[in-house]
């Protein structure tokens, strides 16, 4: 289990005894509890369908969890009404194995878009869009169209886009997931960059060689539940568990 | 400001684009609110001529002019008169002469007078214009002039006594099948904008989905429908307003004459009532239609 540090005050993230039944019946989540505190970065590992996708949709409430509490920047997600949802979704920046970009706007378009539908004022947009674009280092391609890009620029200008907000957690839902080893490296580097700047970063992933070599936070989840939880753990728990 | 001005330029830029984006569909929206516009302007106005013309004819109820043969001496004419005179449920008898019912002929609103030039003679009768105490009289004294031979029989006078009721009788049809024609085509009219809004939602469930990512607020991801529906609403609303509004004189005009003996006249204080309660009318068929196409649709 989890390696005992001074605990933070609050936790940014909290999970208490969470369970998550999807409609159809399907059990996603059993029974989890899990703190994260800020500045944090946590890999969420575990097999395909183990629940790392519904965790993440969790604490963006795009679902609710069917029991147990969620507390996400000190809020009740439960309670949380849905008007005041927008807000809370500004706090957090997310990214997706498939990018979810605009493929009718530019590289800039779609990094204002954010912006734009948020009701930032306007002159405002221009120089946070090019701050985040030279965050994610694609100063120069502002003008260039999604399909344009390699698969790694694609995900850079989705963390650009959620990055606008400056949000204080950033979640990755396998963001290196269609990228080769190479590119996914530069995207790791890219949220650990991030995660310097003071976000709590929270990546799910299976990418077992990037979790191995960084030596991080490692939660692993199996069929819903958290099998281990440990500080600069790898992607498997040691072979052999000797005192 | 800024933010404001960024809410209502996303929405309208959104709102123009998604209404060329699914084109035919949209077209379809706007005709159906045009028909139906159009049916609701030309109903309000027909209703309204024919009140004027039942305001008028109850005005011209306690009189007849008993038209007389060209061959009457103007000395029988007199002594009919007199004769008229003399009874007691009449009021007052005028005798108007062939010229002065031309005169008066030509007074009419919409007669070109070189009609009755090229016909040479004077075609109208001369007549003892009638006025009696009480309206229900006019019946039996219609009756008593018929027979003297005095009087044309072609016609005899212009006694009508169910005309009033007629024309009632016919606003009240005109209305009630107009009101059903209406009521119909705003059901079907809000039914294919709320399909036309729901398409555009389809089409944009893309941009929607980040949208929601991204922390846009429920009222912004729907503006721009809202904002499609009304555009719908005024376009079919414009047209169906320029037709009826450049539409209504020439219609005046011709019916006039066509239908000489009817007092239709041209309203333009009431075609302005028409013309601002079409364009109303457009805008709330185009926002209950969006408001019905975004309201189950952007729920998640
Ligand atoms: N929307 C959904 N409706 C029903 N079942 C779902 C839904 N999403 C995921 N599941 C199921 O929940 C379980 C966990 O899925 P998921 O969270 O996507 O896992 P992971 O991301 O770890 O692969 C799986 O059995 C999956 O089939
Ligand atoms: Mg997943």
């Amino acid at each position: 289990m989890r390696v005992a540090t001074v605990t933070p005050a609050a936790p940014q993230i909290s999970l208490d005894r969470v369970q998550k039944t999807y409609p159809n019946g399907t059990v996603a989540l059993r029974d989890v509890t899990l703190q994260i505190p800020k500045q944090d970065f946590v890999f969420l590992v575990g097999p395909s369908g183990a629940g790392k996708s519904t965790l993440v949709r969790l604490l963006i409430r795009e679902e609710k969890a069917t029991a147990g509490t969620i507390s996400v920047e000190g809020q009740d997600l439960s309670r949380l009404k849905r008007r005041h949802l927008p807000y809370l979704r500004r706090k957090i920046g997310m990214v997706f194995q498939d990018f979810k970009l605009l493929p009718n706007l530019t590289v800039f378009q779609n990094v204002g878009f954010a912006l734009r539908v948020t009701e930032g004022a306007l002159r405002h947009l221009k120089p946070k869009v090019e701050e985040v674009l030279s965050i994610v280092g694609l100063e120069g391609k502002e003008n260039k169209y999604p399909d344009q890009l390699s698969g790694g620029e694609q995900q850079r200008v989705a963390i650009a886009r959620a990055l606008v907000h400056d949000p204080r957690i950033f979640l990755a839902d396998e963001p290196t997931g269609n990228l080769d080893p190479a590119t996914s490296w530069e995207i790791i580097q890219l949220l650990l960059q991030i995660n310097a700047r003071g976000t709590t970063v929270l990546m799910a992933t299976h990418n077992r060689e990037i979790v191995d070599v960084m030596r991080r936070r490692v939660v692993a989840i199996e069929g819903g539940q958290i099998v281990r939880d440990e500080d600069a753990g790898g992607y498997h728990a040691p072979a052999l568990e000797s005192h | 400001m800024h933010r404001l001005w960024n809410r209502i330029d996303f929405a309208f830029s959104s709102a123009w684009q998604n209404f060329w984006r699914n084109a035919a569909v949209s077209v379809a929206s706007v005709l159906i609110v045009w028909v139906v516009l159009l049916a609701l302007g030309s109903l309000l106005l027909v209703l309204h001529s024919l009140d004027q013309i039942v305001a008028i004819e109850k005005t011209k109820a306690s009189a007849i002019s008993v038209y007389l043969a060209d061959t009457t001496p103007l000395s029988s004419a007199m002594d009919f008169k007199l004769h008229l005179e003399q009874d007691p449920r009449v009021t007052n008898v005028a005798y108007v002469s062939k010229d002065q019912a031309l005169a008066r002929f030509r007074q009419l609103p919409a007669l070109d007078p070189s009609v009755i030039d090229t016909l040479g003679t004077n075609p109208l009768p001369a007549s003892l214009d009638v006025t009696v105490r009480d309206i229900r009289d006019l019946g039996a004294i219609d009756q008593e002039v018929r027979n003297s031979p005095l009087v044309d029989k072609s016609p005899a006078t212009n006694y009508e006594p169910n005309v009033i009721d007629k024309i009632i009788l016919l606003a009240r049809v005109a209305g009630i099948a107009g009101l059903v024609l209406i009521v119909g085509l705003t059901g079907l009219s809000v039914f294919i904008i709320m399909l036309t809004i729901r398409t555009a939602i389809y089409l944009r469930r893309k941009e929607i989905e980040v949208m929601k990512l991204v922390g846009a607020t429920d009222w912004f991801v729907r503006w721009p429908f809202i904002v499609e529906g009304l555009i719908v609403g005024v376009a079919g609303a414009a047209v169906a307003v320029l037709i009826v509004g450049f539409g209504y004189r020439p219609a005046v005009i011709n019916l006039q004459s066509v239908l000489i003996f009817v007092p239709l006249a041209f309203d333009p204080s009431y075609l302005r009532i028409v013309l601002a309660a079409m364009l109303g009318f457009g805008l709330l068929l185009g926002s209950v239609g969006s408001y019905l196409g975004v309201r189950r649709f952007l729920k998640q």
